[in-house]
């Protein structure tokens, strides 16, 4: 038989046409022209008027061709490394990667199943949980702890995090004061400020303020983060119907707009430092005006700004998936999560944050970071496509199969013990036992299953711990020196 | 609410033109202008508040009808007699000190003046000593307090104690809210209220009075 050698073709989903993709983008930079846009830091100001913004006040002008020039010397791919060096993360074409979100005020406590509010050892156990889950890759806090000194509390979850996973970061501060500290603790465990700039382990997540609102210390972070090469994102919070026109296109508009201003300070405070495009364009529930981790707009946007990032933008994007605004780990939350992670997957969305939120991002579950690790291992199954060749099609079997006898079955056959694992997907948590099985071992739904096995990862996964020097250097930032 | 049916099934509709006009017809009908807002608007608020709490209609509906509302009030206003209650509250609100983000702030104004408040809003990013200054002036009887980062609640503590040191804390009730803040941070900081949307504080705001 003829060999034969076809690519296998990954399924994809396209939510805008190029007609539309181009229309949202004129409006973003019609916005920026026309309408401008408050920026509150001095130095921004300054230079956005050497570059040639309209400036009246802190109200800015900028033409469109300051975009195209951010946009052609931003990076097309960020890479994003472990904190040994070893490159874990390119942010390039359609590559994903999972992670968790940040500043949930509560958790569901392991133990009691209980919601309550966030300490530091929770921000431990997230981490570590994260360092134990193969599909999850990098590490958010995931809590806003109430018993650390509020004014550090970001220094004091970035600490923690470092010392209980070695995957990437992304990470939140306030202001250029504790990112400084911040900084200082990163460069600690890279080995320097070069090495941390060559192989950067860490990712700042800032956000302007829809409308058209950028603050000072919001631009102190973005300035700080150009001048040292830290990758940053700055997405906006233009949630339909909230920051936003409550349309989704005029939602998408603004929150470009917003994400073009951010990348046009960035490129003129660091030429060539890596930014990490989009905004986050969910809804605000009409009824409740919570802005909604479930809803299937914010899936839909994102996977238009995947379209929009192929046909004009080409830097890598910032997304979300795997969360829910159920206030418990249910029915909702598995179906929520579900169907942001395939369509997050599918639109090739690359950066994407906030799995294992529950109640709209306000409530972080250990379960559900356990679950959604098997949920994206399950839709990376449906996202990698049917391999057409020889050895799939199997002819072969089939013949041996067939002339085999009485008896011959093809679980007995060589070809299905050589493929059997990587032809289908082999859930770990996802029940398909007999009743029987599964009721003789207990009976259990997938929250009880995912919370034993988180159980088990915090209490079996060892993470590879930093030198002591290192350690002692971090104490002494969080000391203040 | 029979005399002004159609006027309240304007407000409740959020119907700009005809509720305007209902108005305009009742005061030229010899209606009382407290007698229209008592019956007319605030008994169609009320109903729209309670068609919101059970879930019966969306937010930019009810706001609609307390615009709705608002452009009746215009008619109203300069009509009132000395000695009518046309408000159940003066409200003073705003975000905290290093608090740039107005949203929830914004609607909880909107909220509370749909339900009958006479609102006061400040705006962002209030430090404690203006929240303190605007209560000394204007007196109000509650004080909203609104925060969406946790960096920023601290100054909700410290615009309290801004409150105690003026003298000016036993004076007014305190109510804050937004996204970090909890129950148990009210209590913490002695505020009287928390409420953990618009629609809460509204009721919230009434329980607090009622108990003044």
């Amino acid at each position: 038989m003829k060999p034969i050698d076809i690519p296998t073709f990954q399924p994809q989903l396209k939510v805008l046409s190029r007609e539309q993709a181009l229309a949202i983008h004129t409006a973003a930079l019609k916005i920026l022209e026309e309408i401008g846009f408050k920026m509150e830091h001095p130095g921004a100001l300054e230079m956005l008027a050497n570059a040639g913004c309209q400036i009246s006040d802190d109200w800015v002008r900028l033409p469109g061709h300051l975009v195209e020039e951010a946009l052609s010397s931003a990076p097309r791919q960020i890479d994003l490394y472990d904190h040994k060096g070893k490159k874990a993360m390119p942010l390039t074409n359609g590559n994903h990667f999972y992670g968790t979100g940040s500043d949930a005020t509560f958790t569901l406590d392991l133990e009691t199943g209980e919601r309550r509010r966030a300490i530091l050892k929770d921000v431990a156990n997230f981490a570590k949980l994260v360092d134990g889950l193969e599909n999850i890759a990098f590490a958010m806090s995931m809590a806003n702890p109430e018993d650390v000194p509020v004014e550090d509390i970001y220094v004091y979850v970035f600490a923690e995090m470092v010392k209980n996973t070695n995957k990437p970061i992304v990470f939140i501060a306030d202001s250029g004061r504790d990112i400084a500290k911040i900084y200082k603790m990163a460069c600690l465990v890279a080995g320097g400020e070069d090495k941390l700039r060559s192989k950067p382990f860490i990712l700042n997540y800032s956000e302007a303020i829809s409308p058209l609102h950028f603050p000072k210390n919001v631009m102190e972070k973005l300035i700080f983060c150009a001048k040292k090469k830290i990758p940053l994102c700055l997405p906006s919070g233009s949630n339909a119907g909230g920051g936003a026109p409550v349309t989704l296109a005029g939602a998408m508009a603004l929150g470009i707009a917003e994400n073009l201003a951010g990348l046009v300070v960035h490129q003129l405070a660091g030429k060539g430092s890596p930014f990490l495009f989009g905004p986050n364009v969910s809804v605000l529930d009409m009824k409740s005006t919570v802005v909604s981790y479930g809803c299937p707009e914010w899936s839909l946007t994102q996977a238009a700004l995947a379209d929009m990032r192929d046909e004009i933008y080409g830097l890598p994007i910032w997304a979300f998936a795997g969360a829910s605004d159920a206030k418990v780990m249910d029915a909702q939350a598995g179906a929520e999560a579900m169907f942001s992670i395939l369509s997050a997957m599918l639109s090739r969305c690359n950066l994407i944050h906030d799995v294992g939120f529950l109640e709209y991002g306000s409530t972080s579950s250990l379960e559900m970071v356990t679950m959604v690790n098997e949920l994206v291992a399950m839709s990376r199954f449906f996202a990698e496509g049917i391999p057409v060749n020889n050895e799939t099609l199997a002819l072969e079997a089939l013949e041996r199969v067939i002339s085999g006898g009485p008896g011959s079955i093809f679980l007995t056959d060589d070809h299905t013990f050589k493929y059997f694992m990587q032809a289908q997907f082999l859930p770990k948590l996802l029940d398909r036992s007999r009743y029987d099985s599964w009721e003789e071992a207990g009976a259990t739904d997938l929250y009880k299953r995912c919370n034993i096995e988180a159980r088990r990862i915090l209490s079996e996964h060892q993470v590879e711990p930093k030198p002591a020097e290192v350690l002692q250097g971090i104490a002494g930032v969080l000391q203040g020196h | 609410m029979n005399e002004f049916e159609a006027l309240a099934q304007a407000v409740i509709k959020g119907d700009i033109k005809t509720a305007v006009a209902e108005t305009q017809r009742a005061l030229d009908g010899g209606s009382e202008a407290k007698s229209i807002l008592d019956k007319g608007l605030i008994a169609a608020m009320d109903e729209v508040g309670d068609r919101y709490s059970k879930g019966l209609i969306f937010v930019p509906q009810m706001l609609r009808s307390a615009k709705t509302m608002q452009e009746c009030m215009k008619l109203l206003q300069p009509l009132f007699q000395e000695g009518d209650v046309t408000s159940k509250g003066k409200v003073l609100i705003g975000t905290v000190k290093g608090d740039l983000h107005d949203i929830g702030k914004n609607l909880v104004g909107m909220m509370m003046g749909g339900a009958g408040f006479d609102i006061t809003d400040l705006g962002v990013d209030i430090p404690p000593e203006k929240f303190v200054q605007k209560i000394q002036e204007l007196e109000p009887d509650i004080v909203c307090m609104s925060a969406l980062l946790s960096t920023t609640m601290p100054s909700m503590s410290r615009t309290i104690e801004a409150m105690q040191k003026a003298g000016v804390r036993d004076k007014v009730k305190v109510m804050i809210g937004g996204a970090p803040v909890t129950e148990k941070y009210a209590r913490e900081i002695k505020a009287d209220s928390y409420a953990s949307d618009a629609g809460s504080a509204v009721s919230k705001a009434k329980e607090l009075l009622g108990a003044l």
